[in-house]
């Protein structure tokens, strides 16, 4: 879908990398630009291949980086720098997620480069915009959800916040957000052949996420944490079953719901209409009858309904409420994953083999056109990797000089 | 140097302003909608269709759509007339968003599902919650808003297709799918070492890294990993400066490691160090002397302090609508992103 686009991308660590990396999965030429002397941090995260030292080895940076192409690139020289805005003049987009000024800096920031190639597409992705007093501060996924909030209303009311136990704005809210602008800026390339700066904000791309709490608060009803609990369920919580750190989460929305619910948990037939039947620990309970009781003694509720399900096998458990329209499933972990049946059914998953780490699964692209599936291909290039093949390409070097540029440690 | 100005996508002026895009408002919200507005599509809203009056209302607006969204799935019923293969056959430059728990197909696809569920499916709950509790979710309905933006991008790579081929297609978006993209690095770990990460919390992994008490709330930090050696360093002149007991003592050998600062020793020790000194400041006062030293540190910010941050007024982040159903004015967030012209551009435009 995006073949012929060809992306310059200086996204680096967490978020703007999955930005470029849905772009060559969806056909795009992506040219990543790092050096010996200075590799995306995330080729220094674990985890990593076992027993294996060096640049190539992180399963962290092989899974944003799939499909992308590796020009060993040295900025901190002039003549890298040089060559980079050659290559920037040759791309339709350029990225980066650097704090404002690095790219100005290397003689690449936007108006540098839409000089060169003015219907350039630029995506400028840093922590707090562009402009503002803040915009130099620094910052992760864990602080940026920290400061837009979501991390002080995730948890139970009575502990101290949780947030998502990740770096959650730079896997979905940050790079997401900026793939809508830059698809809609491709768009508008296509239609007018004009260029644009995007620039995103990875604290407001965040803060999008918890829009309605600050609606609320903005009208003086402060939201509190409210563990697994909402208001369009109940009950609506996270149950422990047999064996070690094995859950269910299970939840009614309707009387029909819990009806079902508390037969299953029950061990008895469904029953007919809304009358409980004496016997049954959840149906016979007067207090969790109606919506307004069992509210009214959640506490209760889930008590009751841990002392029901400590002993069940969780599969077994979400597949019979399931199996009577209750909205319940096990919590399932990686390795849970990558044996589910309705991704495997659905070609969710797909093999690559990387040079040094072997083969390793890749999610596709979550969205299905028709019944065809857009994912990763190949595998993270190792550091460097294409430099040769795209400096032939894109600059038109010789072989000598490839090598020349090569021993002064341009191409490295 | 060329002047830069912002590009305005109000007046129909963005890059989908030819595009008119009908939401069937159900189990997934109106953001996917909201997502394609705030780009200058004309976006209609209308409850999802219960009956077969209803379905026979829908289908005749339908004629000069360009985009339907739609939930689906067990929560949303499908009513005959109206699954996504007859539309298509019907409306052929179409393009049908659906958005759904599971996906279209699959053993699954039939299974109802609450925001919880999703959750629990797409892998990302289990790793939120307490180390000796059970898994808690993420506040506020996150796995229908990540559906909403995966399936705004579908939608765009749609439109980009049907701009050069003229044939609609039908986007099945899986909120499962979606989440499993938010699982950092657990799926290679389990795949390199074997492990199966778990739900952490948010007590500290390492010392510098992780959730700190302050006189009146928390902070957030991350010092010393990922190319923040240099903050580790930053950080512990700042405790030096500060006369905190204890911090000379960071200086030591072996706090240079990330392995060693990774032993529980360590992370106690620090947090024993470091919170003594936070305990006596403001979590403010901390975010900004800590910026200032180049150290990523946040405050754990209420909705209500979100809403004065001095960097968000700063850039006129918040906006102030009328309430689609009461009319009242209603505080909202701008779009993430700003889209810059070079200013002959953006007038000759």
């Amino acid at each position: 879908m995006l073949r012929g686009i060809r992306v310059l991308d200086f996204c680096w660590v967490g978020a703007g990398a999955l930005v470029t990396k849905l772009l060559a999965e969806h056909g795009a030429e992506v040219i990543k630009i790092e050096s010996h002397a200075r590799p995306d941090n995330l080729r220094l995260s674990p985890p990593y291949a076992p027993g294996v030292d060096g640049l190539d080895r992180s399963g962290y940076f092989a899974s944003r980086n799939n499909d992308k192409r590796s020009f060993a690139l040295n900025m901190s020289l002039p003549r890298g720098r040089e060559l980079a805005r050659e290559l920037a003049s040759r791309c339709d987009l350029v990225t980066n997620n650097f704090r404002p000024g690095v790219m100005e800096r290397w003689g690449l920031g936007y108006e540098d480069v839409a000089r060169l190639n003015p219907s350039v597409i630029y995506l400028a992705m840093s922590m707090q915009g562009a402009d503002g007093p803040n915009r130099h501060y620094v910052g992760f996924g864990s602080t940026i959800a920290a400061l837009a909030g979501l991390v002080q209303l995730s948890g139970q009311p009575n502990r101290e916040p949780v947030g998502t136990g990740t770096h959650y704005p730079d896997h979905i809210p940050s790079p997401g957000h900026a793939l809508v602008a830059v698809l809609a800026a491709i768009r508008r390339r296509e239609q007018t052949g004009r260029g644009a700066l995007i620039e995103v904000s990875q604290l407001e791309a965040t803060v999008n996420m918890v829009a309605s709490a600050i609606s609320a608060a903005a009208l003086g009803e402060e939201p509190r944490r409210q563990g697994n609990r909402s208001d369009l369920a109940c009950p609506s919580g996270v149950f422990r079953c047999r064996g070690e750190d094995e859950w269910c989460a299970l939840a009614a929305r309707s009387q029909e719901q819990w009806l079902a619910l508390a037969a299953v948990l029950d061990d008895r037939p469904p029953l007919d209409g809304d009358r409980p039947l004496a016997g049954g620990l959840l149906l016979a309970d007067a207090r969790f009858v109606t919506l307004e009781g069992r509210r009214a003694h959640e506490d209760e509720l889930e008590l009751a309904i841990a002392a029901l399900v400590a002993d069940r096998d969780c599969n077994e458990l979400a597949s019979s409420l399931q199996a009577v329209g209750v909205p319940a499933w096990p919590v399932l972990s990686s390795v849970d994953l990558l044996e589910d049946e309705q991704l495997r059914e659905r070609d969710f998953w797909r093999s690559l083999t990387h040079p040094v780490l072997g083969r390793i699964a890749a999610p596709s692209a979550p969205f299905r056109a028709g019944k065809d599936r857009t994912g990763p291909t190949q595998a993270a290039p190792t550091l460097g990797e294409h430099t040769r093949d795209l400096a032939h390409e894109l600059l038109a070097l010789s072989d000598q000089e490839i090598d020349a540029l090569a021993a002064e440690q341009v191409l490295w | 140097m060329t002047e830069l100005a912002p590009l305005s996508f109000a007046n129909g002026d963005g890059p989908l302003a030819d595009l008119s895009v009908l939401e069937l408002v159900g189990e997934f919200g109106t953001y996917a909608g909201q997502l394609l507005s705030d780009l200058g599509a004309e976006v209609r809203r209308v409850a999802h269709p219960r009956s077969a009056a209803d379905t026979e209302a829908a289908l005749g607006e339908l004629s000069g759509i360009d985009v339907l969204i739609r939930s689906g799935g067990a929560d949303t019923p499908e009513l005959p007339g109206f699954d996504p293969a007859t539309i298509r056959s019907a409306h052929p430059r179409l393009i049908q968003a659906v958005l759904t728990p599971f996906g279209s197909d699959g053993p699954k696809a039939g299974c109802p599902s609450t925001d919880l569920i999703r959750l629990a499916a797409g892998g990302l709950l289990w790793l939120g919650g307490y180390p000796d509790g059970e898994p808690v979710a993420p506040y506020g309905g996150q796995s229908s808003l990540c559906t909403a933006i995966f399936a705004a991008i579908g939608v765009l790579l749609a439109v980009l297709e049907r701009d050069h081929t003229g044939h609609g297609t039908t986007i099945d978006i899986s909120a499962q799918e979606v989440l499993i993209q938010a699982l950092e690095t657990s799926l290679p770990e389990y795949e390199l070492t074997g492990k199966v990460r778990r739900r952490a919390g948010s007590a500290p992994q390492e010392a510098g890294t992780g959730l700190y008490r302050c006189g009146d709330g928390y902070i957030s930090m991350v010092a010393g990993r990922l190319g923040t050696a240099r903050a580790w360093r930053r950080l512990r002149e700042w405790l030096v400066e500060e006369d905190v007991p204890g911090a000379e003592e960071l200086f030591e050998e072996r706090w240079e490691t990330l392995e060693f600062r990774q032993q529980p020793e360590a992370i106690s020790r620090f947090a024993a160090v470091f919170g003594a000194f936070a305990e006596t400041r403001g979590k403010l006062e901390l975010y900004l002397e800590a910026q200032r030293r180049s150290i990523a540190l946040a405050p754990v910010n209420t909705p209500s302090e979100v809403l004065v941050d001095p960097q968000l007024a700063a850039r006129d982040f918040f906006r102030e609508v009328p309430d689609e159903i009461t009319g009242r004015p209603r505080t909202v967030p701008s779009p993430p992103y700003r889209f810059w012209a070079e200013r002959d551009q953006v007038v000759a435009h």
